[in-house]
């Protein structure tokens, strides 16, 4: 493995953790949590606004991974999305059985990832990477990704809220995420 | 939906905000056109860089050794009731996991090598279903989509039957040949309940025979496999096991076939 425990894990090295996660043993779950349970938990507290419903979401998260640990191919993906974007799915879930509607309402007071601070204390894997890519995109785009992934904001409503063709609230929405896309390869390929 | 209406939608599916009345169409559609995957899992990844840019919130404490257990719990400690009902499916999973081999080396029993991976009875199910698209994508099958026509279901004891449990696959093709695979698990052994049959019922009432489990390994398990050339599976998603005096003793369902 990776001699920092804090550092992003090679392809090969995140198969293996979930290779280990298939065969149910302990010591990979527990590195899995180690490594991403706190984005995770940190998710559910947004989206879900209790630390109650994030640890159940947290819980529910490394559940479904388990599950679904075969599907899992580090030659197409990294670990860490594969993760929120178990995690994020299952929240919006939670959210539309809990309302009943279409899609979540959600309470947020901020809605826009904060940029970490000098000197804090962060042991969250690829944070700081993730930070740098969100800020290849300008502030409007940032806020419009928020409404969208933390709000649960579809294209339609933002479109009406702004007054802004729906045709341009998507074409916006799929180039903030293609900026982001493009400054995470450049990353990766540095 | 083509390609690009799917890429239109791609990134309110990555940030969780499609329409509901869209999602089936894009999710078939990503099932099949490898091309719109990977752009679809390169916007998860965009969207997924949100999430890990939230300032981290600190972790409730034991909540690591919680997960650990809810995982262990989840693959069923040995002997359980969990275990039994769930190894069937197991060994489904695996008889599909060989389906590239060949059917004749699942109908010569061979899965019975399989009953010991019943403790990951649910990735295993995962895995194979996985396995099973991947074997028959690379077959010619034109447009359809191979993944849509595989259904599974459980089968539970009835309260004649009491004990046991089982799995059953269905293949509903219309161009393929369909067929039918039980696994059964901890069914009695006694000689007067062999052979058990399988019954596929319609809503309609009507009845095809699935095959029938002439013997029982010493868990009491077993399997039928049963291909139907000239009749479609549709419909037929109530499936039974009888003992050899008529009784149900297991029953189930198969996960949403289309109507006959």
């Amino acid at each position: 493995m990776n001699g920092r425990p804090d550092g992003p894990l090679l392809a090969r090295e995140e198969q293996q953790l979930v290779d280990g996660l298939l065969a149910g043993n302990e010591d990979a779950v527990r590195a899995l949590y180690t490594r991403f349970a706190r984005p995770i938990f940190t998710l559910g507290i947004r989206l879900l606004g209790s630390a109650e419903a994030a640890e159940e979401l947290t819980q529910d998260v490394f559940l479904t991974a388990w599950r679904k640990a075969a599907r899992f191919d580090a030659t197409r993906g990294r670990l860490s999305t594969w993760l929120m974007t178990i995690a994020h799915n299952l929240a919006v879930d939670r959210l539309r059985r809990e309302t009943g509607v279409s899609r979540p309402t959600l309470v947020l007071v901020d809605e826009v990832p904060e940029v970490a601070a000098q000197g804090e204390e962060d042991p969250l894997i690829e944070r700081d990477a993730a930070v740098r890519a969100l800020q290849s995109l300008s502030d409007a785009e940032r806020r419009l990704l928020a409404r969208a992934y933390f709000g649960g904001l579809t294209a339609r409503e933002i479109a009406e809220a702004d007054g802004v063709p729906l045709g341009t609230v998507k074409t916006r929405l799929r180039t903030a995420l293609i900026k982001v896309r493009r400054a995470n390869q450049e990353k990766e390929h540095a | 939906m083509n390609c690009a209406a799917v890429r239109e939608r791609l990134a309110e599916l990555a940030v969780g905000v499609l329409p509901e009345e869209d999602r089936p169409a894009v999710e078939l559609h990503l099932r099949w056109c490898a091309g719109c995957r990977k752009e679809a899992r390169e916007l998860d990844q965009a969207a997924a860089t949100l999430a890990l840019a939230l300032a981290p919130a600190p972790l409730p404490s034991g909540l690591g050794e919680r997960v650990v257990a809810r995982i262990r719990e989840a693959a069923g400690a040995p002997g359980s009731r969990r275990r039994l009902r769930t190894a069937a499916a197991a060994v489904v999973a695996a008889m599909v996991a060989v389906a590239g081999l060949g059917w004749g080396a699942v109908m010569a029993g061979r899965a019975d090598r399989f009953a010991d991976r019943a403790a990951r009875a649910e990735q295993r199910r995962e895995a194979a279903l996985e396995q099973f698209r991947k074997v028959l994508v690379g077959l010619p099958l034109g447009t359809q989509l191979p993944e849509d026509q595989t259904h599974l279901g459980q089968l539970a004891p009835t309260a004649a039957g009491r004990v046991g449990g089982g799995a059953v696959l269905e293949l509903v093709s219309p161009t393929r040949i369909d067929f039918v695979i039980v696994i059964v698990n901890g069914l009695p052994r006694d000689p007067g309940r062999l052979p058990y049959r399988i019954e596929l019922r319609n809503a309609g009432g009507d009845v095809l025979r699935g095959g029938e489990i002439a013997s029982l390994d010493a868990d009491g398990g077993g399997q039928a496999f049963r291909q139907f050339q000239n009749r479609s599976l549709a419909g037929f998603t109530t499936v039974l096991v009888r003992d050899a005096a008529g009784r149900v003793v297991l029953r189930g369902s198969i996960d949403g076939t289309q109507g006959a």
